[in-house]
Protein backbone atom coordinates (compact mmCIF):
# COMPACT_ATOMS: atom_id res chain seq x y z
CA UNK A 1 0.00 0.00 0.00
CA UNK A 2 1.28 2.99 -1.10
CA UNK A 3 1.99 6.49 1.65
CA UNK A 4 -0.86 8.49 -0.39
CA UNK A 5 -3.59 5.59 -0.20
CA UNK A 6 -3.14 5.08 3.31
CA UNK A 7 -3.26 8.90 3.89
CA UNK A 8 -6.87 8.47 2.05
CA UNK A 9 -7.96 6.05 4.34
CA UNK A 10 -7.21 7.92 7.12
CA UNK A 11 -8.73 10.96 6.18
CA UNK A 12 -12.17 8.90 5.49
CA UNK A 13 -12.05 7.61 8.71
CA UNK A 14 -11.61 10.73 10.15
CA UNK A 15 -14.56 11.78 8.33
CA UNK A 16 -16.35 8.62 9.28
CA UNK A 17 -15.77 9.42 12.79
CA UNK A 18 -16.57 13.20 12.47
CA UNK A 19 -19.95 11.83 11.28
CA UNK A 20 -20.72 9.96 14.18
CA UNK A 21 -19.93 12.97 16.52
CA UNK A 22 -21.41 15.74 14.86
CA UNK A 23 -24.53 14.12 13.29
CA UNK A 24 -25.65 15.79 9.89
CA UNK A 25 -27.94 18.79 10.22
CA UNK A 26 -31.75 18.28 9.27
CA UNK A 27 -32.87 19.52 5.81
CA UNK A 28 -34.80 22.47 6.54
CA UNK A 29 -37.40 23.99 4.41
CA UNK A 30 -40.04 26.65 4.56
CA UNK A 31 -43.00 25.68 6.65
CA UNK A 32 -45.80 25.83 4.20
CA UNK A 33 -47.65 28.88 3.49
CA UNK A 34 -51.46 28.97 5.16
CA UNK A 35 -54.44 29.01 2.93
CA UNK A 36 -55.61 32.30 4.21
CA UNK A 37 -54.28 35.24 2.76
CA UNK A 38 -52.28 38.34 4.77
CA UNK A 39 -55.92 39.93 4.98
CA UNK A 40 -57.83 37.35 6.61
CA UNK A 41 -55.04 36.32 8.91
CA UNK A 42 -54.95 40.00 10.24
CA UNK A 43 -58.85 40.31 9.77
CA UNK A 44 -59.50 37.04 11.72
CA UNK A 45 -56.36 37.37 14.25
CA UNK A 46 -58.39 37.57 17.52
CA UNK A 47 -60.49 34.28 16.91
CA UNK A 48 -57.34 32.65 14.98
CA UNK A 49 -55.29 33.60 18.66
CA UNK A 50 -57.75 30.93 20.52
CA UNK A 51 -56.18 27.35 20.91
CA UNK A 52 -59.35 25.77 18.94
CA UNK A 53 -59.97 27.69 16.58
CA UNK A 54 -57.47 26.37 14.18
CA UNK A 55 -57.19 27.74 9.96
CA UNK A 56 -59.41 24.77 9.17
CA UNK A 57 -62.00 26.56 11.45
CA UNK A 58 -61.60 29.38 9.32
CA UNK A 59 -62.16 28.19 5.93
CA UNK A 60 -65.02 26.28 7.11
CA UNK A 61 -65.92 29.26 8.12
CA UNK A 62 -65.28 31.03 4.43
CA UNK A 63 -66.61 27.95 2.94
CA UNK A 64 -70.20 28.17 5.14
CA UNK A 65 -73.89 29.70 3.54
CA UNK A 66 -75.97 30.53 6.29
CA UNK A 67 -79.23 32.25 6.19
CA UNK A 68 -80.45 34.73 8.85
CA UNK A 69 -84.20 34.59 8.72
CA UNK A 70 -85.05 38.31 10.48
CA UNK A 71 -83.24 41.27 10.10
CA UNK A 72 -84.14 42.56 13.82
CA UNK A 73 -83.41 42.61 17.50
CA UNK A 74 -81.86 39.38 16.96
CA UNK A 75 -81.08 39.31 13.09
CA UNK A 76 -78.89 42.58 13.37
CA UNK A 77 -76.26 41.14 16.11
CA UNK A 78 -76.32 37.31 14.38
CA UNK A 79 -75.99 38.63 11.02
CA UNK A 80 -73.26 41.39 12.41
CA UNK A 81 -71.19 38.23 14.41
CA UNK A 82 -71.27 35.69 11.40
CA UNK A 83 -70.41 38.49 9.31
CA UNK A 84 -67.44 39.91 10.87
CA UNK A 85 -66.19 36.21 11.97
CA UNK A 86 -65.96 35.69 8.13
CA UNK A 87 -68.89 33.48 7.11
CA UNK A 88 -68.75 33.64 3.36
CA UNK A 89 -71.98 33.45 2.04
CA UNK A 90 -74.93 35.42 4.49
CA UNK A 91 -78.58 35.58 3.34
CA UNK A 92 -80.58 37.69 5.30
CA UNK A 93 -84.45 37.84 4.93
CA UNK A 94 -86.86 40.06 5.68
CA UNK A 95 -89.59 41.58 4.40
CA UNK A 96 -90.14 44.65 6.72
CA UNK A 97 -88.79 48.18 6.45
CA UNK A 98 -87.02 49.71 8.96
CA UNK A 99 -89.38 52.47 11.45
CA UNK A 100 -88.10 54.53 14.09
CA UNK A 101 -89.36 51.88 17.20
CA UNK A 102 -87.12 49.72 15.63
CA UNK A 103 -84.10 51.06 16.46
CA UNK A 104 -83.61 51.11 20.12
CA UNK A 105 -82.81 47.04 19.59
CA UNK A 106 -82.05 46.15 15.63
CA UNK A 107 -78.27 47.09 15.34
CA UNK A 108 -77.99 47.11 11.89
CA UNK A 109 -80.58 50.18 11.31
CA UNK A 110 -80.05 53.51 11.93
CA UNK A 111 -82.29 56.89 11.93
CA UNK A 112 -81.75 57.77 7.61
CA UNK A 113 -82.85 54.36 7.28
CA UNK A 114 -85.87 54.19 8.58
CA UNK A 115 -88.63 53.61 5.40
CA UNK A 116 -85.93 51.95 4.03
CA UNK A 117 -86.20 48.02 3.39
CA UNK A 118 -84.43 46.11 6.52
CA UNK A 119 -83.04 43.66 3.96
CA UNK A 120 -81.30 46.37 1.79
CA UNK A 121 -80.49 48.65 5.02
CA UNK A 122 -78.96 45.29 6.70
CA UNK A 123 -76.54 44.44 3.27
CA UNK A 124 -75.43 47.85 2.98
CA UNK A 125 -73.91 47.93 6.68
CA UNK A 126 -72.91 43.94 6.52
CA UNK A 127 -70.51 44.73 3.11
CA UNK A 128 -69.25 47.52 5.11
CA UNK A 129 -68.80 45.50 7.93
CA UNK A 130 -67.25 42.63 5.74
CA UNK A 131 -66.44 43.06 2.22
CA UNK A 132 -64.61 39.86 1.82
CA UNK A 133 -67.73 38.37 1.88
CA UNK A 134 -71.06 37.87 0.07
CA UNK A 135 -74.29 38.93 1.35
CA UNK A 136 -77.64 37.84 -0.14
CA UNK A 137 -80.82 39.92 0.90
CA UNK A 138 -84.11 38.15 0.59
CA UNK A 139 -86.94 40.69 0.65
CA UNK A 140 -89.64 38.24 1.84
CA UNK A 141 -91.72 37.41 5.02
CA UNK A 142 -90.42 33.67 5.45
CA UNK A 143 -93.48 31.55 5.30
CA UNK A 144 -94.28 27.66 4.70
CA UNK A 145 -94.24 28.13 0.92
CA UNK A 146 -91.04 29.82 0.53
CA UNK A 147 -89.14 28.07 3.45
CA UNK A 148 -87.71 25.52 1.83
CA UNK A 149 -86.46 27.17 -1.35
CA UNK A 150 -84.88 29.93 1.23
CA UNK A 151 -83.38 27.10 3.13
CA UNK A 152 -81.85 24.83 -0.04
CA UNK A 153 -78.36 24.75 -0.05
CA UNK A 154 -77.90 26.80 3.06
CA UNK A 155 -75.38 24.83 5.17
CA UNK A 156 -77.14 26.60 8.61
CA UNK A 157 -80.57 28.47 9.11
CA UNK A 158 -80.45 31.38 12.02
CA UNK A 159 -83.68 31.84 12.82
CA UNK A 160 -84.56 35.56 14.35
CA UNK A 161 -88.12 35.67 13.39
CA UNK A 162 -90.71 37.67 15.71
CA UNK A 163 -93.60 35.05 14.77
CA UNK A 164 -94.46 31.60 15.89
CA UNK A 165 -95.91 31.00 12.05
CA UNK A 166 -92.26 31.71 10.42
CA UNK A 167 -90.63 30.20 13.63
CA UNK A 168 -92.39 26.65 12.75
CA UNK A 169 -92.03 27.01 8.64
CA UNK A 170 -88.64 27.53 9.43
CA UNK A 171 -88.09 24.20 11.62
CA UNK A 172 -90.37 22.35 9.21
CA UNK A 173 -88.41 23.07 6.23
CA UNK A 174 -84.89 22.86 7.86
CA UNK A 175 -86.57 19.36 9.08
CA UNK A 176 -87.31 17.49 5.88
CA UNK A 177 -84.31 19.25 4.15
CA UNK A 178 -82.01 18.09 6.69
CA UNK A 179 -80.63 21.42 7.55
CA UNK A 180 -79.07 22.54 11.16
CA UNK A 181 -80.97 25.63 13.03
CA UNK A 182 -80.06 27.75 15.72
CA UNK A 183 -83.32 28.72 16.98
CA UNK A 184 -83.83 31.86 19.26
CA UNK A 185 -86.57 34.28 20.45
CA UNK A 186 -87.07 36.81 23.05
CA UNK A 187 -90.02 38.56 24.29
CA UNK A 188 -90.40 41.19 27.43
CA UNK A 189 -87.37 39.57 29.99
CA UNK A 190 -87.72 35.90 29.05
CA UNK A 191 -85.40 34.73 26.07
CA UNK A 192 -84.29 31.08 24.77
CA UNK A 193 -81.84 29.34 23.07
CA UNK A 194 -81.60 26.24 21.33
CA UNK A 195 -79.61 24.40 18.33
CA UNK A 196 -81.22 21.71 15.84
CA UNK A 197 -79.61 18.84 14.26
CA UNK A 198 -82.10 17.37 11.98
CA UNK A 199 -82.73 13.64 12.17
CA UNK A 200 -80.31 13.48 15.51
CA UNK A 201 -81.54 15.89 17.90
CA UNK A 202 -84.89 17.44 18.93
CA UNK A 203 -86.43 20.01 16.81
CA UNK A 204 -88.13 23.03 17.37
CA UNK A 205 -91.81 21.69 17.53
CA UNK A 206 -90.68 18.65 19.69
CA UNK A 207 -89.76 21.06 22.47
CA UNK A 208 -92.41 23.46 21.69
CA UNK A 209 -95.51 21.08 19.78
CA UNK A 210 -98.10 24.03 19.85
CA UNK A 211 -97.66 27.74 19.82
CA UNK A 212 -98.56 28.88 23.16
CA UNK A 213 -101.73 30.22 24.03
CA UNK A 214 -100.61 33.53 25.40
CA UNK A 215 -97.81 34.27 23.24
CA UNK A 216 -96.95 38.19 22.81
CA UNK A 217 -94.81 40.09 20.39
CA UNK A 218 -92.41 42.74 21.51
CA UNK A 219 -94.79 44.88 20.29
CA UNK A 220 -96.92 43.85 22.83
CA UNK A 221 -94.69 43.03 25.81
CA UNK A 222 -91.88 45.68 24.98
CA UNK A 223 -88.06 44.61 25.40
CA UNK A 224 -84.77 46.22 26.13
CA UNK A 225 -82.81 46.08 23.60
CA UNK A 226 -79.74 44.33 25.27
CA UNK A 227 -82.07 41.84 25.90
CA UNK A 228 -82.95 40.46 22.51
CA UNK A 229 -78.76 41.32 22.26
CA UNK A 230 -77.83 38.58 24.79
CA UNK A 231 -80.01 36.15 23.18
CA UNK A 232 -78.74 37.16 19.50
CA UNK A 233 -75.22 36.92 20.89
CA UNK A 234 -75.72 33.14 22.00
CA UNK A 235 -77.54 32.30 18.43
CA UNK A 236 -74.24 33.65 16.89
CA UNK A 237 -72.38 31.97 18.86
CA UNK A 238 -73.84 28.72 18.54
CA UNK A 239 -73.82 28.96 14.85
CA UNK A 240 -70.36 29.62 14.97
CA UNK A 241 -69.55 26.57 17.48
CA UNK A 242 -71.47 24.53 14.73
CA UNK A 243 -69.78 25.72 11.62
CA UNK A 244 -65.99 25.20 13.14
CA UNK A 245 -66.68 22.64 15.36
CA UNK A 246 -64.71 24.16 17.92
CA UNK A 247 -66.98 23.26 20.79
CA UNK A 248 -70.03 21.51 21.15
CA UNK A 249 -73.33 23.08 20.65
CA UNK A 250 -76.68 23.15 22.90
CA UNK A 251 -78.72 19.94 21.70
CA UNK A 252 -81.56 18.08 22.84
CA UNK A 253 -82.28 21.09 25.08
CA UNK A 254 -82.97 24.57 25.39
CA UNK A 255 -81.58 27.78 27.03
CA UNK A 256 -84.15 29.52 28.86
CA UNK A 257 -82.95 32.94 29.89
CA UNK A 258 -84.65 35.39 32.67
CA UNK A 259 -83.00 38.57 31.90
CA UNK A 260 -84.57 40.30 34.51
CA UNK A 261 -83.09 37.91 37.15
CA UNK A 262 -80.33 36.99 34.79
CA UNK A 263 -80.76 33.13 36.23
CA UNK A 264 -80.49 30.65 33.38
CA UNK A 265 -81.73 27.37 32.86
CA UNK A 266 -80.85 24.06 30.82
CA UNK A 267 -84.06 22.40 29.99
CA UNK A 268 -83.68 18.35 28.29
CA UNK A 269 -85.78 17.95 25.61
CA UNK A 270 -86.25 14.36 23.30
CA UNK A 271 -87.33 14.15 20.21
CA UNK A 272 -90.71 12.66 19.61
CA UNK A 273 -91.63 9.83 17.19
CA UNK A 274 -94.92 11.87 16.84
CA UNK A 275 -93.52 15.11 15.71
CA UNK A 276 -94.80 16.11 12.42
CA UNK A 277 -91.89 17.68 11.38
CA UNK A 278 -89.31 15.97 12.38
CA UNK A 279 -90.84 12.21 13.10
CA UNK A 280 -89.78 9.09 11.77
CA UNK A 281 -92.56 9.11 8.75
CA UNK A 282 -92.68 5.15 9.32
CA UNK B 1 -37.35 17.70 8.43
CA UNK B 2 -37.21 20.98 9.88
CA UNK B 3 -39.83 23.75 8.97
CA UNK B 4 -38.56 27.32 8.70
CA UNK B 5 -40.89 30.88 9.44
CA UNK B 6 -39.76 34.05 9.34
CA UNK B 7 -41.95 36.50 11.53
CA UNK B 8 -39.34 39.19 11.94
CA UNK B 9 -41.42 41.59 9.41
CA UNK B 10 -45.08 40.90 11.54
CA UNK B 11 -46.07 42.69 14.45
CA UNK B 12 -47.67 40.85 17.42
CA UNK B 13 -50.08 38.96 17.52
CA UNK B 14 -49.57 38.19 13.74
CA UNK B 15 -46.16 36.85 14.32
CA UNK B 16 -47.85 33.68 16.68
CA UNK B 17 -51.27 33.74 14.41
CA UNK B 18 -48.10 33.02 11.77
CA UNK B 19 -46.71 30.59 13.85
CA UNK B 20 -49.61 29.00 15.07
CA UNK B 21 -51.23 27.98 11.72
CA UNK B 22 -47.67 26.51 10.64
CA UNK B 23 -47.56 24.49 13.45
CA UNK B 24 -51.22 23.32 13.23
CA UNK B 25 -49.98 21.68 9.19
CA UNK B 26 -46.74 20.18 10.84
CA UNK B 27 -47.39 16.53 12.42
CA UNK B 28 -46.37 15.78 16.67
CA UNK B 29 -42.58 15.61 16.80
CA UNK B 30 -41.66 17.89 13.68
CA UNK B 31 -39.57 21.05 14.55
CA UNK B 32 -40.75 24.47 12.93
CA UNK B 33 -37.79 27.22 13.65
CA UNK B 34 -39.16 30.44 13.76
CA UNK B 35 -37.20 33.91 13.10
CA UNK B 36 -38.42 36.00 15.48
CA UNK B 37 -37.46 40.33 16.38
CA UNK B 38 -38.65 42.69 18.64
CA UNK B 39 -41.49 41.66 21.22
CA UNK B 40 -42.08 38.23 19.60
CA UNK B 41 -38.73 37.07 21.00
CA UNK B 42 -40.52 36.76 24.37
CA UNK B 43 -44.35 36.39 23.22
CA UNK B 44 -43.74 33.64 20.28
CA UNK B 45 -42.00 31.39 23.00
CA UNK B 46 -43.96 32.18 25.86
CA UNK B 47 -47.62 31.30 23.72
CA UNK B 48 -45.49 27.75 22.64
CA UNK B 49 -44.96 27.10 25.88
CA UNK B 50 -48.89 27.92 26.96
CA UNK B 51 -49.78 25.55 23.92
CA UNK B 52 -48.30 22.85 25.49
CA UNK B 53 -45.04 22.80 22.61
CA UNK B 54 -41.86 21.79 23.73
CA UNK B 55 -39.75 25.21 23.17
CA UNK B 56 -35.84 26.27 23.16
CA UNK B 57 -34.63 29.77 22.23
CA UNK B 58 -31.34 30.62 20.97
CA UNK B 59 -30.99 34.38 20.51
CA UNK B 60 -33.05 35.56 17.53
CA UNK B 61 -34.32 32.24 16.84
CA UNK B 62 -36.93 29.96 18.37
CA UNK B 63 -37.36 25.78 18.12
CA UNK B 64 -40.33 24.56 18.65
CA UNK B 65 -41.06 20.55 18.35
CA UNK B 66 -45.04 20.31 17.39
CA UNK B 67 -46.86 17.81 20.17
Amino acid sequence: MSGSSRRGLFRDLAAAAARVAIPDEKPKEPARAPLLNDAELDRYSRQLLLPEFTEMAQLSLRDASVLVVGAGALGSPVAMYLAGAGVGRLGIADDDTVEVSNLHRQLLHFTPDVGTPKTESAASKLRFLNPEIIVEPYQVRVDEANAPGLVEGQDLVVDCSDSFATRYAVNKACCEAGIDLVEGGVVGWSGLVMTIVPGATACYRCAFPTEPADARSCAEAGVLGPAAGVIASLQALEALKFLTGVQPTLVDEFLSVDLATLDTIRVNVRRRADCPDCGDPC
Amino acid sequence: MVHTLDVTALRCPLTWVKTKLALERLQPGETLEVAVSGEAVESVPRSAREAGHAVAVEGSLVRIVRR
